[in-house]
């Protein structure tokens, strides 16, 4: 969707919206925010409702980047000790491959 | 206007593809012959026996593949030396060594084994038979008979007697490389002729790509031990669940004299039976191909003509004690079939108990020693139980054997028990038995437990210029001395059973049954014989038919009558069970003279009692399990050398970003390139 059209109070309807949304465990919606509203925030001149867009994706940015921390942790974690971890490694996998501890 | 001429024309391309795509489906769904590629690349190998994987409480053993196969430059090893090419010296690793039986030793193997990294495979050629190999461990079920820490220690373990010192535990060990076996035949050929054309080693330097290589696809679900894949078997998150591993297993062959009413389980009251025990199955390294001829199949052929020679004398004189024959499957993964029957009979879920049983004659490994003199055939060793009723048995058998040729011998007190179903009986009940077998302190058996225990270990030698049929009617002497022994068990048998003594000398086995069955069982199953019982391959129904045939009675059921007689007045189901038997051809016909017999002959289920208890991990009962696997196929083609293969990539790739850039350019410079073609449509319109 092209923002150059839009109304900045709705800009910053739209920002605000994937800024909440996100908290609902949906970090893309806050790679979308940091994405779409990059160019807004920190390139476009001036305007009056650039601050609050400016907070919004920086916070987003942030959520997203502690999201990717935390998962990249788990999944290495978990890739390399669900064979050692016998029954439980089991019962926490959905798809379990065949003929591979 | 442009535009509809342009679609016309595309519709007249689409027509063209389709119709041309229609044609070449014709063409080559009709014709068989069609030019497939991958039929000009690829030589499929279809006789191949592979290794699986098995997996017990704690290990697991066998053989893995990878999911897309192993491929490797086949090597034709010529001796153990020649191991160096593959294992260091060889540039094109990874290698598939191909080698013959002769060179298929433990030695040989751990060398592979431990340089997975440089020998993707490996493929058995069957050929000469080595002078000695038994891939079965030193001591066979050392944990699951009678012989364990608490009871008579000092005899567990084999610390008294090791019953296979031939043994090299090849069939335990555990591969991370496909090993399939293959027979000698056309497509052996073919794998040679490719090998010495491609791949034959000159002066010991470099070879020329292209290479022959070959491909093993062997991949198995199961992995760690039975507790895993049972409990990853059981788990269905998914829409369809995977079954990962089966327990092993089959069933056991039970034939009483006087049957029972099968739906009545439990104690039978004032009944006493004889048990008269053989063991069915045999393994080798590489799982289908085992036979088994002197381990097992001379056992329960004795057993089989013994139960044929005492139906005549049941019948006319029953005996005060019923007999049954049980004929135990799964016995050399840790005695499944009897410890099954000992847990039934324990918890009610069998026709008696074990206070119904009274004594127990076991057949073990009945190869007679082929005797020096003519007439005087060498021992057959007793091992007995320490109980007084076990001197009446040995006393009955040894009245029985007066005037056979051949002797019996009892074995030392300080040995223990050899591995037999007669040891889990003693587990869960001390009671008066006996074990009939050919050795007195090792088992004797040069291939014990391996492929090579084949009609030719057991001395079936048959005069050459027989036919097939001939072949089958015909005595040799393995059968003689085996119906010998027939005898003698029956008449123990019937003695043991508080039959008539007056009755005992009519009762005799017969030669020519013992000699169709060895026939039968070791040399070809497809014979005219076992095909008029029963149009079968598996062990457990050849046998069942056979019993069902030599003891029970030929009824005038037609066929239909046959699947339900129920609805009969004489005839029962709770006793009997029903079998339609194909027949004999006779001479002036082609159709079979097909009948139903009735007879006590049932199956029974042989499945380690661990599975039905949940307990992966028993101590108690045996905890085998055998992989599953989606498919397994062997094939042979040629192979590029690794730096064309990444010429041909490169190439593609750089066509890719060449037609890329082309068309980007083109793009961007479209007016110049195309303005002066458009202006005459423009003008026509």
């Amino acid at each position: 969707m092209n923002l150059e059209r839009l109304p900045n109070e709705e800009k910053l309807t739209l920002c605000r919206k994937y800024y909440f949304g996100g908290f609902a465990f949906l970090p893309f919606l806050w790679l979308v925010n940091v994405v779409w509203f990059f160019k807004e925030a920190f390139v476009e001149p001036t305007y009056t409702e650039q601050l609050q867009i400016k907070t919004y994706v920086k916070r987003s940015g942030l959520g997203f980047l502690l999201w990717v921390a935390v998962l990249t942790t788990w999944i290495t974690i978990f890739q390399h000790f669900r064979a050692e971890w016998g029954e439980v490694g089991d019962y926490l996998s959905f798809t379990i491959p065949l003929g591979i501890p | 206007m442009v535009s509809l001429f342009d679609s016309i024309h595309s519709l007249g391309d689409l027509v063209k593809l389709v119709t041309s795509i229609q044609l070449f489906l014709f063409f080559c769904l009709s014709d068989v012959s069609c030019n497939s590629v991958a039929q000009k690349i690829y030589v499929e190998l279809n006789n191949t026996v592979p290794c699986v994987r098995l997996l017990n409480a704690t290990h697991q053993i066998g053989c893995q593949s990878s999911i897309s196969g192993d491929t490797g430059v086949i090597h034709v090893l010529e001796s153990e030396a020649d191991l160096e090419w593959p294992l260091s010296k060889g540039p094109n690793p990874p290698y598939m060594v191909l080698l013959e039986s002769s060179l298929f030793t433990k030695s040989i193997m751990m060398k592979m084994k431990n340089a997975s990294s440089r020998v993707a495979g490996v493929v058995v050629v069957q050929k000469t038979s080595p002078p000695e190999f038994s891939p079965h461990t030193t001591c066979p079920n050392e944990n699951t008979g009678v012989y364990t820490e608490t009871y008579d220690h000092n005899l567990a373990h084999c610390n008294t007697t090791v019953w296979n010192p031939r043994g090299n535990g090849l069939s335990y060990e555990e591969f991370d490389s496909p090993v399939f076996s293959l027979k000698e035949d056309n497509e052996t050929e073919v794998i040679k002729q490719c090998y010495f054309d491609h791949n034959r080693v000159v002066n010991g330097s470099g070879l020329q790509y292209p290479l022959c290589a070959m491909q093993l696809f062997s991949h198995m679900h199961a992995v760690t031990d039975t507790a895993t894949c049972m409990r990853r078997s059981s788990m269905d998150f998914s829409t369809s669940p995977v079954m990962v591993c089966d327990p092993l297993g089959g069933y056991n062959v039970c034939a009483f004299i006087r049957p029972y009413n099968s739906t009545a389980f439990g104690h039978k009251e004032n009944e006493s039976v004889v048990i008269a025990a053989a063991r069915l199955d045999s393994r080798a390294f590489f799982l289908e191909d085992s036979t088994g001829a002197e381990g097992s199949v001379s056992g329960f052929v004795t057993l089989l003509a013994a139960a044929q020679a005492l139906r005549e004398a049941t019948q006319e004189a029953p005996p005060t004690r019923n007999i049954l024959f049980a004929f135990f499957h799964g016995e050399v993964f840790d005695y499944i079939g009897s410890s099954r029957m000992v847990y039934d009979m324990k918890n009610n879920m069998f026709v008696i108990d074990l206070d119904n049983v009274h004594s127990i004659l076991e057949i073990g490994q009945v190869k007679t020693c082929i005797s020096i003199n003519v007439w005087t055939y060498k021992c057959m060793d007793i091992r007995s139980n320490n109980n007084e009723s076990v001197t009446n048995l040995v006393k009955n058998l040894q009245s029985s054997t007066a005037g056979l040729n051949f002797s019996l011998v009892e074995t030392d007190f300080s040995q223990p028990l050899p591995p037999s179903s007669f040891q889990r009986l003693l587990r869960a009940r001390a009671i008066p038995g006996i074990v009939l077998a050919d050795h007195q302190t090792d088992i004797n058996n040069r291939y014990y437990e391996s492929f090579y225990d084949n009609a030719a270990h057991l001395n079936l030698t048959y005069p050459s210029n027989l036919s097939p049929e001939e072949q089958l009617e015909f005595v040799t002497d393995t059968a003689k001395s085996l119906t010998e022994v027939a005898t003698a068990v029956a008449r123990a048998l019937f003695k043991q059973a508080g039959g008539n003594n007056s009755q005992v000398n009519k009762i005799n086995a017969d030669p020519k049954t013992v000699t169709q069955m060895l026939y039968g069982f070791l040399v070809r199953s497809n014979n005219s014989w076992f095909q008029s019982s029963h149009q079968a391959n598996a062990l457990t129904y050849l046998v069942q038919y056979l019993l069902a045939n030599l003891t029970g009675t030929a009824t005038n059921l037609t066929q239909s009558q046959c699947k339900k007689p129920d609805e009969l007045p004489n005839e029962s189901t709770y006793l009997y069970s029903y079998l339609w038997v194909q027949g004999v051809v006779p001479p002036n016909s082609t159709q079979r003279e097909s009948f139903c017999v009735r007879t006590a002959v049932r199956l029974v289920k042989a499945v380690s009692p661990a599975f039905d208890l949940g307990d992966y991990i028993s101590k108690e009962y045996s905890t085998w399990t055998k992989s599953q696997w989606k498919f397994i196929k062997a094939r042979i083609f040629l192979v590029a050398s690794r730096d064309l293969e990444m010429l041909t990539l490169g190439v593609g790739v750089a066509v890719l970003f060449t037609s890329l850039l082309v068309t980007y350019f083109v793009r961007t410079k479209a007016d110049v390139l195309f303005s002066s073609v458009r202006e005459p449509n423009n003008a026509a319109y």
